[in-house]
């Protein structure tokens, strides 16, 4: 009996919290048939951010429709993935192109509520962040984590208007209910990528995800990248992702949406929290899953650069992006000179901030020097978090606030070194400010 | 095409539950849609915030959507709606359209689906016109609504591009300085025929027979099909109970929205309103009925409108805007 037949029949339901679901409505197997293989074998090519980012959306079969709007620096992205739809016109994938993105953002919710067993990616960068505003604060607590919103990031917010990157536009919307992952490095882009619906579409989670990298540093330089075959990149998501057990519009009897809405959808809305708390348990599952899988390392919290077995150290670093990496040799150098013992973490998961990971990497740290990138009006977005999460220590480390590589500017050897000294102040016991602002090498 | 009967007898997907006012048209609206749409076909329904979402999808109440009061075994009176903000409703339904196309295509989908959008004036009119035109624009395969009721009715009956001039609005007030509204209202209709449309119309239920028939097309249509809906608003017009369905009808007849259907390819028609004035009844008699046009019009004691002293070149304004509204309906209506 074909299915087509079966429709004219009483169709098999299950009752669910957010209605009826029609398992029988949408045959996912014929969406993964219709997937054309990218890369049927591991491959080693140069890319940069936006084309890895663009190359593993491409491979997953799950992602069939591509909504964007271009903005510096992610517009390469959607024109990566619309000159590799062009390549296959009888292929399943369509790139779908709209007026702003604010329109984009729209359409996130309604084709990721039309098939929420479908991944749904953008990308997007700053100011078009904030005019996706308007729904992603909505989308948030939606229960819809197949939306893939791919944040490039940008200075906003800041005059003049500046297109490096730093990473004030994603700071600025950690209340938007997205699970936020940081990315440095093109390695990193491409398989977070890959990870991060597994993450969101758990069916305990059921949050939109917002991967992110920096705009122009890892945007726009390439860099060798390694590619997995499409079919194992699709075992891989498949033990993760399971059909959702909500209905969607096409195979539901479902009534949902953000301003005023049916009694579930408000519970939903209140079990915001716990679903992503639970995040925080899944992500280095699914991370251990990855490293197995393809042997290089899955998501974590924050990477780490410069501990040994003995967690006892003088200064340790909080911070995140691609300038991490000019640490990892103005560490050991400043350790040479000083004497002092340096080590740190990047950040990856921004939101939920993973403040029991944090506070146990840190509590051995006499001093924890944070380094921000994006504007705050205060101390800064991490230096709150961390502050946050030592606070329950009995004696928890000093905190040194600084900011630097404010509107995407390089983090120098010469800055760190900077930064550094001032956290050497608050080690010898000197009175620090609330904060310092550093550039080329020197506090401002 | 089912007949108006079988139409007016299929069961509805708007349910008891909306807290929408008492003589309201968009229920009415909302009634006879939800019965076009029990077509044999699956149905999805997006929804921009406005009165027609507040009212129907309020928390704690019961939502005032579904299909059938027995098991839900048929697949095809499934009923599924999605609400986001004001602007959102075209591009809501223009993704779903897309997806289950997608889906289509692939085999993965055998079932049909008839896909629906809803939004006051000031969603698609004001906030929303970008979204709404766009959609258009991109030729989508979906039904929009836009329920005209030339207010922001939800949010305290403010101002819309919709709203006739010299109606008081609670941002256009009347008084010593002021006389209401002194905007044109936004052509949406032309503009909707210019950006695209396949069916472009206005039509409320008061004309029942056409606005049932009007929406079957608009379903059946290859590209996008829009509906402005005038919805006389009881709590923003200020009118007495019961004359809900007369002001719709006056308001069509006397050139204020005449009753329009243009489709592309094969022009259009205005229905119960003919471009001569004099055949027309006087625009006084739908003002008079409204207490937001009582600083212009008032009611004599025979239930007869009468121009206020003073007003009457402001009447005559209106009278010669209802004229100019009534030939450019006539206008559009020959274009292919």
């Amino acid at each position: 009996m074909s299915m087509a037949q079966e429709l004219t029949r009483p169709m098999p339901h299950v009752t669910t919290p957010g209605g009826e679901r029609y398992d029988r409505a949408i045959d996912l197997e014929r969406v993964r048939a219709a997937h054309r293989v990218l890369y049927s074998a591991r491959e080693t090519l140069m890319a940069d951010g936006n084309t890895a980012a663009a190359i593993a959306t491409l491979q997953m079969w799950r992602c069939v429709i591509f909504a964007g709007f271009p903005i510096t620096p992610s517009t390469k992205y959607i024109e990566t993935v619309a000159a590799r739809i062009a390549e296959d016109p009888k292929g399943l994938k369509r790139i779908k192109l709209l007026e702003a993105e604010h329109a984009v953002a729209d359409y996130m919710v309604g084709a990721s509520a039309a098939c929420r067993d479908l991944i749904f990616p953008t990308a997007t960068s700053s100011v078009g962040l904030d005019h996706m505003t308007e729904t992603t604060r909505s989308l948030g607590a939606s229960g819809l984590g197949n939306v893939l919103l791919i944040d490039v990031y940008r200075a906003t917010a800041n005059f003049p208007l500046c297109i490096e990157g730093d990473p004030s536009d994603t700071l600025a919307h950690r209340d938007d209910g997205f699970l936020q992952i940081a990315c440095r490095g093109k390695q990193q882009i491409y398989d977070t990528m890959i990870q991060a619906p597994c993450l969101g579409m758990h069916h305990e989670v059921l949050t939109p995800v917002m991967p992110g990298y920096y705009g122009i540093k890892d945007s726009h330089r390439s860099a060798r990248l390694t590619v997995e075959p499409d079919l194992a990149l699709h075992a891989f998501q498949d033990r993760w992702i399971q059909p959702c057990p909500l209905p969607g519009l096409i195979n539901g009897d479902t009534a949902f949406g953000n301003c005023v809405t049916s009694r579930y959808f408000q519970g939903f809305k209140v079990a915001q929290k716990h679903r992503m708390e639970r995040a925080l348990d899944l992500l280095p599952q699914i991370g251990a899953d990855f490293a197995r899988t393809f042997g290089r390392p899955g998501l974590a919290y924050f990477d780490q650069t410069g501990w040994r077995d003995d967690d006892s150290l003088d200064i340790a670093v909080v911070s995140m992006g691609p300038d991490f990496g000019t640490l990892e040799t103005a560490g050991p150098a400043f350790e040479k000179k000083t004497g002092l013992r340096v080590a740190g973490i990047a950040m990856r998961l921004l939101t939920p901030f993973p403040s029991k990971a944090v506070r146990r990497r840190l509590a051995g740290a006499r001093v924890v020097l944070v380094v921000n990138q994006a504007h705050h009006y205060g101390r800064g977005h991490l230096t709150l978090d961390v502050v946050d999460a030592l606070s329950e220590l009995d004696r928890p480390p000093r905190v040194v606030s600084a900011f630097a590589g404010m509107g995407g500017a390089d983090v120098s050897e010469a800055t760190w070194e900077a930064m550094l000294e001032g956290a050497r102040e608050a080690h010898a016991g000197s009175p620090t400010p609330p904060y310092r602002v550093y550039h080329e090498g020197r506090a401002l | 095409m089912s007949g108006y009967k079988d139409t007016a007898m299929a069961e509805s997907c708007f349910r008891p539950g909306s807290t929408l006012c008492p003589g309201c048209m968009e229920a009415v609206a909302f009634q006879n849609l939800g019965r076009v749409t029990d077509n044999g076909i699956k149905t999805i329904f997006t929804i921009g915030t406005s009165c027609a979402e507040v009212s129907t999808l309020a928390f704690p109440n019961v939502v005032a959507w579904g299909r059938g009061d027995g098991p839900p075994h048929d697949y095809t009176k499934s009923f599924a709606i999605l609400h986001n903000v004001f602007e959102s409703a075209p591009t809501l339904a223009e993704a779903a359209r897309d997806v289950a196309d997608t889906l289509t295509r692939c085999g993965a989908l055998e079932s049909p689906v008839q896909v629906v959008s809803a939004s006051g004036d000031g969603g698609a009119l004001a906030i929303g016109l970008r979204a709404l035109l766009h959609t258009i624009h991109r030729r989508a395969r979906v039904t929009i609504l836009v329920l005209v009721n030339e207010i922001f009715a939800n949010t305290g009956f403010q101002y819309s591009p919709a709203t006739t001039p010299f109606a008081e609005t609670s941002t256009t007030p009347v008084g010593p300085d002021f006389q209401g509204n002194p905007q044109m209202p936004l052509d949406y209709i032309h503009l909707a025929i210019a950006a695209g449309a396949e069916i472009v119309a206005q039509v409320s239920p008061a004309h029942g027979k056409l606005y049932v028939k009007t929406l079957e097309r608009c379903l059946d249509a290859k590209g996008t099909a829009v509906v402005f809906v005038p919805a006389p608003c009881i709590s923003g017009w200020k009118y007495e109970d019961g004359q809900t369905i007369e002001l719709a009808l006056l308001g069509a007849r006397t050139g204020v929205f005449p009753a329009f259907v243009w489709e592309r390819g094969k022009g259009g028609k205005i229905l119960d309103c003919p471009v001569e004035q004099s055949e027309r009844p006087a625009v006084e008699e739908f003002l008079g009925a409204q207490r937001r046009f009582q600083h212009l019009v008032r009611r004599n004691a025979d239930g007869k409108a009468a121009v206020r002293t003073g007003r009457a070149d402001d009447v005559e304004q209106l009278r010669a805007w209802t004229q100019a509204n009534v030939e450019r309906l006539y206008h559009l209506a020959e274009l292919k």
